[in-house]
């Protein structure tokens, strides 16, 4: 059995088996979800000690380069004249997945922890945390876009329903935004999977092909084909790659997300429940970096070059917006969620310097925000579990009443706002070097992208700091009264036991980025070298 | 680099590392193990000191030798290997001495100063937390580290501003200071990239050492060309005010100096160790760090803003009223004069008054210290409504506190710059050499030396107005409130042991044999570049008479308006009182202007987010819904309709055909004659 299959189906037999229990077990199932995404960490994390680095597995466009691979047939129709149909179930990872599969892995198990809040539909709920699970793995390994594309709509319908049934008041509304915003991209990706699909021909077989990296290579695009890299072909007279390319970049900029197809956010993170919040944050934007890098830039190099200015200054958009706007926020959770439009602009602004210390800072910035804003969120859960209130304005002095939360809190925002010392501040730094460098290496950023881009970092250090000085600092003051005081006690075991293991890995990543770097540095080497080939 | 290092090489470094190491551990054990224990005070307190001789040690070793340089790859990004090492020389061994030995005093003085509070183990966390921040920004070698370690000591600064964290002052002061460093952070880390950008390497011997890429790079044609590439000379001075924001940051320089007089909200032990001798100088310790990259606008810009800073924060100083603020404006104007003196060349000297000022600063504030809580301990034993840190509410503490007074009478003449003291010796240094700088200079920098001359008086001046009203005349408070109980000294050893060995560094024989002359200082000449050429003309014996005489005229012109009472003393409601009271409006400035802006912009911007991007969203909703409205009307009236009409036509024609089929004959009979009839009548109207 391979590995990767292994990883990305467990979670769905759980969850099988959880639909197969009766009610009265319900309190059984949190502990079911819990052991299944365990079980699926300690499959990562034996992918993770296994895997090679070197230039001979930098995997990117080099099918035999990539690792823990599972080619099966899938779908094969013979379609007569217009040849076979090919589908395959293709799996596999390079460095640039293999980190990110990690963080997923992890940050499902703290959304496992965090699923004890929930109370009701608790079959339901697990079963559709479980199956979400099992989409966003998926996503990450799938290698052929029609699978690709499986679990990347697969990934919306429990989100629908996790934001849908057990958020908060105006859970409906966030809901039906997030879904429509996301299959807006995604109806349009689907257009350019089909293009693309007519357009590539596996070398080997001769038939169409979904393989994203034999679309990867200009060799196996069919001449005079529409995305075909020699036929200049037009689709409403603009270049028919251009607008192959922007197309799958609106589809994952949604995801990142990238101003302004930001709005989704804000709301679906205020009224999802913590755990989703958790995976929001934490996958579900990942995912929208990782696709540009793999999807994007991968198949549309020639593209993605051309327009790296205008990826870059919506990556500055996003880290100065975003910036301000959580400034303005007087709700914990928005601030919160705006703070990651910001950090998730440095991600947007690595990938398009397309230097070596840009994309990596990139990935890692992905890693340790993956991290980090699951501790946030987990954080504003705890307190608004406690007392179901999260504006900012009616708290003063949590440091007297809750000690280890404000000290939790602390790390969170420092490691958050660039603290050297914790994963952030590698990874911003490096995106921002990138973006700097740019200029020099290969002229596609101005240098100005950087200097703006810095000031992303003090605005951060302004709204959190004003947060833990409003909050947290000063005498105890509650909006309400002697009942909050009650209610608002610390964290407790299970809550340590979440959050612990989450700041050591923010500060472990930051002493020694390199766990992370070194499985990478091979694949960003070879899609630099992947880039400057075309 | 060099990977085998020689043995003894290689074991000075490891005792710099354990010495550096050593408060972290404490931090550590402190932490983890020891809670609210009382002897976490011990174990930050031992740390330091092992550190101390191990510094020790280190320095006597490295000092005026060729240096010690050691790395190994830290990460890989990229082509890019990131280097992690330690550099030892001159002025980093110098640094790790200093600051182990302005810790020693600082940790001894805290057992007792904060051993009733109840954050006492808290507090030694987060002290052993900075004293391994600081220690590491001296030693390591490369401009990533050092920014790390930048930022760490500027966050336990924080954490120590906001000790006590219940109180509002406290808690607004610690994120202006850490939001205020956070500019020159990211002054620091742009310079940084564009260095890195440049050079490719982030190794500050590489860059900045002797025959180092800086060095070798060139500024023509509006290029700035190094060894690897070139890029825009606009960046060469964007890098500069990037190091410029960092050490106005870190250093207090104007224009970002004013989270320092707020940082006092800390307890002023702190304020002793970080905000006044160690953390704060580390500014200037970056530009002995990066010197060889200013050019000569550069370094005239430096002279020029630390001139000014000098000036502003002694002016200021003159009529502050809080015994911590003064001292706190003395601190930034005495910044000041070290970033001067980096800009007019006197490489040497800033650092030797850097070392100086460590000593004689620290003093004063563990003066204050002692002063304050022996001021507190009255208000709190009588209930009075007083701020323990007025000097107004002071006078005549020279009888009641003997030794803090010898202590601080030694400190105040080191800070003024009265021979025998070591102040002085490094004070003279930079003014002489700031007149021999503006000699070939034309113009308005003619003045720098003239104003720093000027704000030297002014030193003279507000430290005498301080001294007096502490510990001359008459105790105000009792003269006030003549019933109130009084039980005041010096206190124990923890206190007088720090005083007393910080007093006898404060003295020339420390740093030189001869109390005269500054160039015979072993610490002024362990910097003196290869290439300097010790010029002797008549400002090294003008200038030292010139401040020293007029120092002492304004001492006793002190002396006279504030003790004796009897003389001229300053109008309290001129304009220029107003502008030195309030700090020259700058931190209002900003309140009002910059931070108000900021506030506004994020305001509009979330106003812009929710009504015009989301609105957009919203709108396309309302689009989608009405379009859909529309085509649920059309479908039902027009589509369906037409569906239905025609259902109600058949509907209809059944209907009416129906009845000609009832059954009844009648019926039958009668509509067979209609149609004859009607057949007829047709005929016969066509005919």
């Amino acid at each position: 059995m391979n590995i990767l299959t292994l990883l990305i189906f467990t979670p769905i037999l759980f969850g099988l088996v959880i639909l197969l229990l009766p009610s009265s077990l319900r309190a059984s199932f949190k502990y079911i979800t819990l052991f299944a995404t365990l079980v699926q960490l300690c499959f990562s994390i034996y992918i993770y000690l296994h895997f090679q680095t070197g230039a001979a597995f930098a995997g990117i466009n080099h099918e035999d380069q990539f690792q823990f691979v599972q080619k099966l047939p899938w779908i094969s129709l013979d379609l007569g004249g217009m040849g076979k149909m090919q589908i395959e179930y293709f799996v596999g990872i390079d460095g640039i997945s293999v980190t990110l599969l990690v963080m997923t892995s992890l940050v499902m198990v703290i959304a496992a922890i965090a699923s004890w809040e929930i109370t009701s539909n608790l079959k339901g709920f697990f079963a559709l945390f479980l199956l979400l699970d099992m989409a966003v793995v998926g996503v990450f390994c799938a290698l052929d876009f029609f699978l690709f594309y499986t679990f990347y709509e697969l990934m919306l319908l429990p989100l629908y329903f996790l934001i849908g049934m057990w958020g908060g008041a105006r859970r409906e509304y966030a809901a039906i935004k997030f879904f429509l915003y996301t299959l807006f991209g995604s109806v349009f990706m689907l257009l350019v999977m089909v293009g693309l699909y007519l357009s590539v021909k596996d070398p080997a077989t001769g038939n169409h092909t979904f393989n994203i990296i034999h679309m990867m290579n200009p060799a196996n695009y069919i001449e005079g084909s529409v995305f075909s890299v020699l036929s200049n072909a037009t689709i409403l007279g603009m270049p028919a790659r251009a607008v192959g390319f922007v197309v799958l970049f609106i589809a994952f900029a949604i995801k990142v997300p990238v101003v302004p197809l930001h709005t989704w956010l804000p709301d679906a993170h205020v009224e999802a429940p913590t755990p989703v919040s958790i995976i929001l944050a934490g996958i579900l934007l990942k995912i929208g970096g990782y696709g540009i890098i793999r999807i994007c830039i991968g198949i549309f190099p020639d593209a993605a070059l051309s327009g790296a200015f205008w990826l870059g200054l919506l990556g500055v958009i996003s880290i100065l917006y975003g910036a301000f706007n959580a400034l303005a926020q007087r709700d914990l959770k928005r601030m919160i969620a705006y703070s990651s439009v910001s950090h998730m602009g440095f991600v947007l602004l690595g990938i398009a310097s397309n230097t070596a210390e840009g994309i990596s800072g990139a990935v890692l910035q992905m890693v340790s925000h993956g991290f980090l804003s699951t501790m946030l969120f987990f954080l504003v859960g705890v307190i608004y579990n406690r007392v179901h209130d999260r504006d900012i304005y009616n708290f003063r002095g949590l440091g007297t009443l809750m000690p280890r939360y404000t000290v939790y809190v602390m790390i969170a925002f420092f490691a958050s706002l660039g603290l050297p010392g914790f994963s952030a501040f590698v990874a911003e730094a490096f995106s921002l070097a990138g973006a700097f460098k740019s200029h020099s290496v290969n002229g596609l950023l101005p240098y100005w992208m950087a200097i703006c881009g810095s000031v992303g970092i003090l605005l951060s250090a302004a709204y959190f700091l004003w947060t833990l000085q409003r909050m947290f600092f000063g005498g105890v003051s509650l909006k309400g009264g002697d009942v909050w005081k009650v209610a608002l006690t610390d964290i407790n075991f299970r809550e340590t036991a979440t959050l612990l293991p989450l700041a050591l890995i923010a500060l472990i990543l930051g002493i020694m980025p390199s766990l992370v770097l070194g499985k990478i540095n091979d694949s960003v080497l070879a899609l630099i070298q992947f880039l400057q080939l075309k | 680099m060099n990977p085998t290092l020689p043995y003894t090489d290689a074991q000075t470094v490891t005792l710099a590392i354990i010495a550096v190491v050593l408060p972290f551990a404490a931090f550590l054990v402190n932490f983890l193990l020891l809670g609210k224990s009382k002897a976490s005070g011990w174990v930050s307190t031992l740390a330091i000191l092992a550190s101390t001789v191990l510094a020790a040690n280190v320095f006597f070793k490295v000092w005026n030798s060729p240096g010690i340089h050691t790395q190994q790859v830290w990460f890989t990004i990229g082509a890019t290997k990131v280097q992690a090492g330690i550099l030892l020389n001159n002025l980093s061994v110098l640094m790790l001495l200093l600051v182990s030995v302005i810790a020693l005093p600082v940790h001894i003085y805290s057992t007792a100063y904060m051993k009733d509070d109840d954050g006492y183990s808290r507090y030694f966390r987060y002290l052993s937390l900075f004293c391994f921040s600081m220690l590491a920004l001296v030693v390591v070698d490369n401009l990533i580290l050092l920014y790390a370690f930048w930022e760490l000591v500027g966050f336990s600064s924080y954490l120590l501003i906001g000790f006590w964290f219940t109180r509002e002052s406290a808690i607004i002061a610690n994120k202006k200071a850490f939001i205020i460093n956070r500019i020159g952070d990211i002054g620091l880390l742009t310079a940084i990239i564009i260095l890195y950008t440049q050079f490719n390497t982030f190794d500050i011997q590489q860059l900045f050492g002797d025959k180092g890429l800086i060095v070798n790079s060139i500024i023509a044609n509006g290029e700035w060309t190094g060894a690897l590439g070139s890029i825009p000379a606009l960046w060469q001075y964007v890098a500069f005010g990037g190091v410029f924001l960092a050490v106005a940051a870190k250093s207090a320089q104007f224009p970002l100096h004013t989270w320092l007089p707020d940082a006092m909200e800390g307890p002023t032990s702190v304020s002793a160790l970080i905000h006044a001798a160690t953390m704060v100088a580390a500014g200037v310790f970056l530009l002995g760090r990066v010197y060889p990259m200013f050019n000569g606008t550069e370094l005239t810009v430096l002279a020029v803003i630390g001139c000014f800073t000098a000036f502003m924060a002694a002016t200021i100083a003159l009529t502050q009223n809080d015994l911590k603020r003064i001292l706190a404006y003395s601190t930034i104007s005495q910044l000041g004069f070290m970033v001067m003196a980096m800009g007019v060349g006197a490489y040497s000297s800033s650092l030797f008054h850097l070392a100086t000022h460590a000593f004689f600063k620290c003093l004063l504030f563990l003066v204050a210290g002692i002063v304050i809580h022996q001021v507190k301990h009255i208000k709190d034993d009588n209930n009075l409504d007083i701020d323990p840190q007025n000097i107004l509410h002071m006078g005549g503490l020279r009888k009641k506190l003997p030794l803090t007074f010898i202590a601080a009478i030694i400190g105040a003449l080191a800070l003024v710059g009265l021979p025998l003291t070591s102040g002085y010796l490094s004070k003279d240094g930079i003014l002489i050499q700031a007149f021999d700088w503006s000699d070939n200079k034309g113009g308005i920098l003619k003045l720098i030396p003239y104003a720093a001359l000027f704000t030297s008086w002014l030193t003279a001046f507000y430290v005498a107005r301080l001294i007096v009203k502490v510990f001359f005349g008459e105790f105000r408070l009792q003269k006030m409130n003549p019933h109130i109980h009084i039980h005041m000294g010096d206190g124990g050893w923890q206190y007088k042991l720090p005083l007393v060995f910080l007093a006898l560094c404060c003295l020339f024989p420390l740093f030189s044999l001869s109390p005269i002359f500054y160039e015979d200082a072993w610490l002024y000449k362990g910097f003196l570049q290869a290439n300097f050429l010790a010029r002797e003309n008549m400002y090294h014996y003008i200038i030292p008479v010139l401040v020293n005489i007029l120092s002492v005229v304004v001492i006793y012109f002190a002396y006279m308006i504030y003790v004796k009472r009897n003389t001229w003393s300053f109008p309290q409601t001129g304009m220029l009182f107003r502008i030195s009271f309030n700090e020259w409006y700058i931190d209002s400035f900003y309140n009002r202007v910059i931070v108000r802006f900021v506030m506004w912009l994020s305001n509009a911007l979330y106003w812009f987010d929710s009504k015009v991007v989301d609105g957009f969203v919203n709108l396309l909703e309302k689009i989608g819904i009405a379009i859909a409205g529309i085509a649920a009307w059309l479908d039902k009236h027009i589509v369906d309709g037409l569906l239905h009409l025609i259902a109600d036509i058949v509907h209809g024609i059944g209907g009416f055909a129906r009845r000609f089929q009832g059954g009844k004959i009648q019926y039958y009979l009668f509509s067979m004659l209609l149609v004859l009839i009607t057949v007829f009548i047709l005929k016969l109207i066509w005919t």
